[in-house]
């Protein structure tokens, strides 16, 4: 074994392949909609498919539904759904922890299911319904699940939350009546340090009994 | 569970905690949700490797990025992954981003010192203790000698909101917001950093998101952010990443025990040699991780009478990151040793582990404990001689003690009455998610007897009454005492308007009960009446004192005792915990619902350290193998066994004690010796991972 070792230059973590691959994929979507024989010394700006939108590298703005409404985002291509949102929408709610997939800080709901917003592109979120935990709370009321977290005291710090909030609204719509399994297995993806379990189980459950919001 | 109803709250009440709606819709406002105008990002540049050269660096082109405004590197090699080696600063985070992908660092790796049982001064060479005679001849006068070594890893915080602070220096004054566990002590840090007076920074803390010891004072981030605010006159945020938070936030050191213990044949322990091993960073313990050094030391032996024992430790440098304070530190990887080697001193001699856990403990509160936690487990009921339970899936019980001596210190409440009958409770403390705000609030307002509707809490601000920093269990045993004093005192001076109003000589004959002041004669006023006496539109009380509800520090202590019912799987050494009972001693208890949640939390958190949690480095190059949240593997939500808080009994006399440390530091031990118990031998090396379990089965010849 040679103890001296070099560190590779441009290793590429799977955040930056993420994020590569998004602006690349947006690209060679484009690309592949052109029309070959088109390309001419005219054709400096290429025609796009319809409804994709060209973002510069230097960033650009995409219009996103966000809690039903409709919000210009300003972006760049490599910008997850979770920074659009926080940083540029100014949504703060959704938490950036782990920011690759393993603890569901950052749970939103994209048409209607949870999601990861640090693993999704903001530009793939165009033309879908966004629901952050803010967006739960209507005219002023709060989702059965909130409410039934502020009951049974299904936080601490509550920095993870507003993910655990998502991803149990998610689990509710998917399964009505969860028992405990069902809402250990549904809850997997969140991660609380400081371990409020006990509590939050206690909270899907008693969402579940009080209906559907 | 006759346990739980005789000792309801002494404060009777089950309130949701005061700041839970925030948290649940989103608005709550960490430091990381702060996004200033005009802000600036910046970042540490960091060592790839434990022991490393940097080797080539392009500056030049990280500073041709756009947006990037600085970039500095101040030191030519790194100690530990994670050594801070320079930093940069940028007007966005993609340009931050961007120039530190464009700096393209290239180390050279050297090999590192890595492994805790490979670098310590081994046995025969460390320096002799200063008891060792004393227990040399303990040992010489014991029926039997008994000993054994075990083994703990490292534990990082991993604090879901990362460690991190802004700073907004506008010449004559700065707004900063960090995520602490103590807000003053960060204002006085950045006070300096900026040569400002301490009035003149605005420091804030409202909400944070964990902490767990890792959190004291602004850190080298607020540093950071301090320095380059005051340069470029804009706000500055620096923010570690989830990497950064594993590797130079601090940690729970690893460590190895040794023990030699002597005892007689009816049970009494005589004494012996104790020697511990912690593992610090390169240069050693203390050392000015973000958040504060801690040392590698090991509470090791505690709780049961040892007799005459000989301690060595050593504190052992590897090129990791520096270990920090974490929930009683020292205290659960200490334990875990402690208990399992109970129980191999038990079986020795042939006396059964609890029997002989009554006779050496040192706690009367514990002794009690122990037997009532007995019960609810169903020790004598369901617990089989360790390895005799049927089949290959084999159940255990295990017993875990702990407890954690009180200590209190200076701190301020202010309660303020104001004219329309708003209750308001302010204090300069933090609360991290212990339930702090709820905590004091419902002192005042219960001692008061009025709704939760009409409290108001302040707390998380530099500017508010002095409160000591959350560390070391203080926070609510602090400020408790003062608060219920302030809560008098706001009575009182409501009770004199309401005895002038109707012409009483003095305020003696003024009562006030559920909010309702009443005198002889039938006479009775609402409290918001009352407050309507007042002639400007609040009235103020601030007390630093602790009347009649607190005893000297060090009298008492928030004792523990947890019993683990666990299912082991002889096949694939998997282990599952069933059930935790988990009894403890909190004092006063004021709010159930965040005693409980503390306790559980701390249970599981203690479970996770147990079982799962591991930093491993490369032995090759010092890197953290899993420095994230897919492979740093935390208990989840399928990991959580069914717990039983017990609030044991409450004592008036003692005020409230903070539960931060104390639950945590018997589950290692209980799950331990539960594992021991079904599969018939010790796993002495947390965590307890299938492959250890399978490995002490073959080591014992085999499921029996």
């Amino acid at each position: 074994m040679q103890p001296d070792q070099e560190s590779k230059p441009g290793g590429v973590s799977r955040r930056q392949f993420l994020q590569g691959a998004g602006g690349a994929a947006a690209a060679s979507s484009m690309l592949a909609t052109l029309p070959q024989l088109a390309l001419g010394k005219d054709a400096a700006e290429p025609a796009v498919r319809p409804g994709l939108k060209r973002i510069s590298a230097t960033g650009g703005n995409i219009t996103l539904q966000i809690n039903g409404q409709p919000a210009q985002v300003a972006i760049t291509p490599d910008a997850t759904l979770l920074r659009a949102v926080r940083e540029s929408h100014g949504l703060t709610g959704a938490k950036e922890v782990c920011d690759r997939g393993a603890c569901g800080a950052c749970t939103m709901l994209v048409d209607g299911r949870s999601v990861n917003s640090c693993m999704m592109l903001a530009i793939d979120a165009v033309g879908k319904k966004i629901t952050t935990v803010e967006g739960l709370v209507s005219d002023g009321q709060l989702d059965p699940v909130q409410r039934a977290f502020v009951q049974n005291d299904a936080c601490q710090c509550g920095y993870c939350i507003p993910g655990f909030v998502v991803r149990s609204r998610a689990l509710l719509n998917e399964t009505p009546k969860p028992d405990r399994d069902q809402i250990k297995a549904g809850l997997c993806g969140n991660i609380c340090r400081c371990a409020a379990y006990v509590r939050i189980f206690a909270a899907v459950e008693a969402a579940a009994k009080g209906g559907q919001a | 569970m006759n346990y739980r109803l005789d000792n309801r709250v002494a404060l009777e009440n089950d309130a949701p905690r005061v700041d839970i709606v925030e948290k649940v819709k989103g608005t709550a406002k960490f430091t990381t949700d702060y996004y200033l105008p005009n802000m600036m990002w910046a970042a540490f540049i960091r060592s790839d490797y434990g022991n490393a050269k940097v080797m080539s660096s392009n500056l030049a082109a990280a500073k041709a990025v756009k947006g990037v405004l600085e970039v500095v590197l101040d030191k030519i090699a790194g100690r530990y992954q994670g050594d801070r080696i320079g930093y940069i600063c940028a007007d966005s985070r993609q340009a931050m981003e961007q120039g530190l992908r464009a700096l393209d660092l290239k180390f050279q790796a050297r090999y590192p010192r890595a492994r805790l049982e490979e670098e310590r001064t081994p046995m025969a060479d460390m320096k002799p203790a200063d008891d060792e005679a004393r227990a040399q001849q303990a040992l010489d006068q014991s029926d039997v000698v008994v000993e054994a070594e075990f083994q703990t890893q490292v534990q990082t915080h991993c604090c879901l909101e990362p460690h991190g602070c802004l700073v907004d220096y506008r010449g004559d004054s700065a707004l900063a917001y960090g995520s602490t566990q103590s807000n003053q002590g960060s204002r006085q840090d950045l006070a300096r950093d900026l040569g400002l007076r301490p009035d003149q920074v605005d420091f804030r803390c409202e909400y944070v998101g964990g902490g767990f010891g890792s959190k004291f004072g602004a850190g080298n981030e607020g540093r950071l952010a301090a320095q380059l605010s005051k340069k470029f006159k804009r706000p500055c945020r620096v923010i570690l990443t989830r990497k950064e938070e594993h590797l130079d936030t601090g940690n729970r050191p690893g460590s190895i025990q040794y023990m030699k213990i002597g005892l007689s044949h009816d049970g009494e322990i005589r004494g012996g040699r104790v020697t511990t091993w912690g593992s610090v960073g390169p240069t050693g313990g203390g050392q000015d991780t973000a958040g504060g050094g801690g040392g590698g030391g090991v509470r090791n032996p505690s709780r049961y009478d040892f007799g005459t024992i000989a301690k060595g430790h050593e504190d052992v440098c590897l090129n990791g990151g520096y270990p920090g304070p974490m929930r009683a530190p020292g205290h659960p990887q200490a334990m875990f040793a402690v208990e399992l080697m109970i129980d191999h001193l038990a079986e020795t001699i042939g006396m059964d582990p609890f029997e002989f856990r009554l006779r050496n403990e040192t706690s009367d509160v514990r002794r009690e404990m122990l037997k009532v936690g007995a019960e609810l487990i169903g020790w004598k009921l369901n617990r089989k001689k360790a390895g005799e339970w049927p089949g290959t899936i084999k159940r255990g019980f295990g017993i875990g003690a702990g407890d954690w001596a009180n200590r209190g210190s200076d701190a301020t409440i202010q309660v303020n009455v104001y004219r329309n009958g708003l209750l308001e409770v302010v204090s300069g403390a933090q609360d991290m998610g212990q339930g702090y705000r709820t905590m004091i609030g419902d002192v005042v307002r219960t001692r008061l007897g009025l709704p939760r509707e009409l409290l108001v809490v302040k707390v998380g601000r530099a500017s508010y009454p002095p409160a000591p920093a959350s560390g070391g269990s203080i926070t609510s045993r602090s400020t408790a005492p003062k608060a219920l004093v302030a809560a008098e005192m706001a009575r009182d001076g409501l009770r004199k308007l309401v005895a002038a109003e109707w012409k009483l000589e003095d305020i003696d004959g003024v009562k006030l009960e559920n909010g309702v002041f009443t005198a002889d004669g039938g006479r009775s006023m609402e409290w918001a009446k009352a407050c309507r006496l007042m002639s400007g539109d609040r009235f103020t009380c601030t007390n630093s004192q602790n009347g009649d509800f607190f005893k000297p520090s060090m009298q008492t202590h928030s004792e523990a005792v947890q019993f683990a019912d666990v299912s082991v799987d002889t096949e694939t050494g998997i282990v599952r915990v069933n059930k935790i009972v988990a009894l403890q001693n909190v004092g006063l208890p004021v709010n159930r619902n965040t005693i409980e949640n503390q306790m559980t939390g701390g249970v599981i958190q203690a479970l996770s350290f147990c079982l799962f949690e591991n930093r491993i480095l490369n032995l090759m190059n010092g890197a953290m193998v899993n420095p994230n949240m897919d492979m740093y593997k935390i208990a989840g939500s399928m990991d959580v066994p069914e717990i039983v808080p017990i609030i044991w009994r409450e004592d008036r006399n003692t005020a409230v004690n903070s539960l931060g440390e104390p639950p945590i530091v018997p589950t290692l031990g209980a799950i331990g010796t539960a594992v021991a118990n079904a599969i018939g031998a010790q796993v002495r090396s947390t965590p307890i991972m299938p492959d250890k379990v399978l490995a002490a089965l073959s080591e014992k010849g085999g499921v029996a």
